[in-house]
């Protein structure tokens, strides 16, 4: 039919109007208006003193660290037999916030407030203090655990959640910023709508695995927008988080008071005392298992190692981890592109972001 | 197809209203829902949460154990019947009665020799097509909003009615919790809108009805199976069934509406081309039945 052939023409122009649409926003994205210039000293001072502790947004993480999905190898197997292997599903949280992409959402109203969501799939685990109180809600088991923080601490234990957001993670980078690191400017870049300064600290060392690091600084704020962890010999980012969206507006007081609901399992948790530690610390037996790690090298090729504590033969037992692990001269070693974790024989844990022939080297001093 | 007599009537409807879109919009509605068909699957969907309800209430009798976190709360609270039902149509008795009408749309016409009718009374082609997308349309909004309502009833019939729980661990009143059954039951409406414009075009390309709505079932299928397989991560964000369970944002506190709007985003998407296809093929096609 070649005299109704026109009528296909928008059958063919909606893809490609979708396809100019989609384009378009990339490009819209990248051409915004760029901040004033600035050193990179300007710019650690920026973020450095950062007032913003108001603030909810949008979170996303992901994480490329060569490590496998361990998302269902041990966390849905807790029906049975979780008395006994409460060890073994706290490792698996552990790797699975490591290993899997999530999405988070934050609300801080100031220092004493705050609340995380991470936003699974049909669940979602959330992470509130409001003052003394903090909170752990998993809605998957509908558990919750409440701590009340010491009246004299002066700052709270961060939940492994809240380390996720870019201000803590980038805030651990930035204090870690010695002559070990060379601190460059690149392109401007836009986080969640707002313009930023590109941040790339490079470590001034050949041993290490991390190749760069790149923090967005928000250019009218100074807040971290984004963390992006590169490792050696890879292109794409070993760890990302950024926000997706972002509002300094005061987040409604009513996220922070949270009650669990009717029916949720409810522990309650102490935590440890720091000034009263001394005093009956003695006493409790829980004092011998937090022994304290050794600490060798310096910046970016610093070793942390932890004595032989616990039974060794718990940890080279564990399936998850003779899975993920590969047996070496001394020990079973633990390779992501970013951290190697050395469990020796001997059963110490020496973990750095250095190759595997360092940590051998440490452990045999 | 034993609808002869609500096609004459709304062949009558139409006759006398042909002049109006809106007129042609409501007779179609009229034809759609006077139909046999239309209902038992509607009372299908009905059915699901239903025996979903009674199921768990008959075994949950004696023992507590955990099931998947949904069914699991359905005991404690009846209005989360609604949203079990949902959670378990979407991923196939859904689309299947949208296949139905949808894949139905033009090629029913053309089955049953009445499409050269319609066209030859001055009703455009377009207008023909938009009014079939609209009415299948219709159809998935009543489709979802039987499967919430029958829920919510059957589950105030048989289990304790109170405050729900939402996913972060917050409580809201049952008026909150009524609004919130609304927007799901909106959510899967939108969620159908691109399958229902594939199963459109589908209609467009056959005389036999059974085809274009087992060609569109099958295409649903094959989309979810895609999206989860990590091979095809890539293709994940494109694929009309990817967004399907993301309601489960409307449970949260506050509401993220951020998968809403994406969902919404990418039916439009695949509105927009299908219905273009639909319309190339359809306005270009020599209507001989």
């Amino acid at each position: 039919m070649p005299r109704t052939w026109h009528r296909w023409i928008p059958a063919a122009a909606a893809p490609v109007a979708i396809g100019a649409v989609v384009l378009g926003g990339v490009f819209a994205t990248s051409a915004s208006a760029d901040p004033a210039d600035k050193t990179p000293q300007q710019v650690l001072e920026l973020a450095a003193s950062s007032t913003v502790d108001t603030f909810s947004g949008t979170i996303e993480q992901s994480s490329n660290l060569g490590l496998p999905d361990v998302s269902g190898l041990g966390g849905s197997s807790d029906s049975g037999s979780s008395s006994d292997s409460s060890d073994g599903s706290d490792l698996s949280s552990a790797l699975e916030l490591l290993t899997a992409s999530h999405t988070l959402r934050v609300y801080v109203d100031g220092p004493e407030q705050s609340r995380v969501q991470i936003l699974d799939d049909m669940a979602e685990r959330d992470a509130i203090r409001n003052g003394d109180d903090l909170w752990l809600y998993d809605s998957s088991d509908s558990t919750a655990v409440h701590s009340t923080l010491p009246a004299d601490a002066s700052t709270a234990p961060d939940a492994s959640a809240e380390s996720l957001t870019p201000a803590e993670l980038a805030t651990r980078f930035l204090d870690a910023v010695d002559p070990s690191t060379d601190v460059t400017i690149g392109d401007p870049v836009t986080v969640a709508g707002r313009s930023a300064y590109d941040l790339i600290l490079t470590p001034d060392s050949s041993t290490t695995l991390v190749s760069s690091v790149e923090i967005a600084v928000d250019a009218d704020t100074g807040l971290p927008l984004s963390v992006d962890v590169f490792a050696q010999g890879t292109s794409d980012p070993a760890f990302h988080v950024a926000f997706t969206s972002l509002s300094l507006d005061t987040p409604s007081a009513d996220l922070f008071d949270f009650t669990p609901p009717a029916g949720t399992d409810v522990t309650e948790k102490a935590l440890p005392n720091r000034d009263d530690a001394p005093a009956e610390g003695s006493a409790t037996p829980d004092a011998g298992t937090h022994p304290e790690p050794i600490v060798t090298g310096t910046g970016w090729d610093t070793i942390v190692e932890l004595p032989a504590s616990t039974d060794p033969s718990s940890l080279t037992d564990s399936p998850m981890l003779s899975q993920l692990t590969t047996s070496v001269d001394g020990g079973h070693v633990l390779q992501t592109t970013l951290l190697t974790v050395l469990i020796t024989d001997d059963g110490r844990v020496l973990a750095g972001a250095v190759p595997v022939e360092s940590l051998q080297a440490a452990a045999g001093k | 197809m034993s609808s002869s007599d609500p096609r004459a009537s709304g062949l009558n409807a139409r006759r006398t209203t042909r002049s109006l879109g809106a007129g042609f919009f409501a007779s179609e509605l009229a034809v759609l829902f006077r139909r046999r068909r239309t209902w038992a699957m509607l009372l299908a969907l009905a059915a699901v949460p239903i025996l979903i309800a009674v199921a768990v209430r008959i075994s949950s009798s004696g023992s507590s154990g955990r099931g998947p976190a949904f069914i699991d709360s359905i005991t404690q609270n009846g209005l989360f019947v609604g949203i079990a039902g949902l959670t378990i149509a979407i991923p196939l008795f859904l689309p299947l009665t949208v296949g139905v009408v949808a894949g139905d749309s033009i090629a029913g016409e053309a089955n049953t020799a009445t499409l050269r009718y319609l066209l030859v009374s001055p009703v455009g082609r377009i207008r023909l097509l938009v009014v079939k997308y609209l009415a299948a349309v219709v159809f998935c909004l009543a489709a979802a909003l039987t499967l919430s309502i029958a829920g919510i009833l059957i589950g105030i019939a048989l289990f304790p009615v109170g405050p729900v729980t939402l996913l972060s661990g917050d409580t809201v009143g049952i008026g909150d919790s009524l609004v919130r059954s609304l927007l799901i039951a909106l959510y899967a409406t939108v969620s159908l809108l691109g399958l229902s414009a594939v199963g459109l075009f589908i209609s467009t390309l056959t005389d036999a009805p059974v085809g274009a709505m087992a060609a569109t079932v099958v295409l649903s299928i094959v989309a979810q199976v895609l999206d989860s397989l990590s091979q095809t991560e890539w293709l994940h964000p494109w694929l009309f069934s990817h967004y399907w369970l993301g309601f489960a944002d409307l449970l949260r506190q506050p509401i993220e509406w951020s998968s809403f709007g994406q969902n919404a985003l990418l039916q439009l998407g695949y509105v927009v081309v299908f219905g273009a296809l639909a319309y190339g093929r359809f306005s270009s096609k020599d209507i001989l039945s």
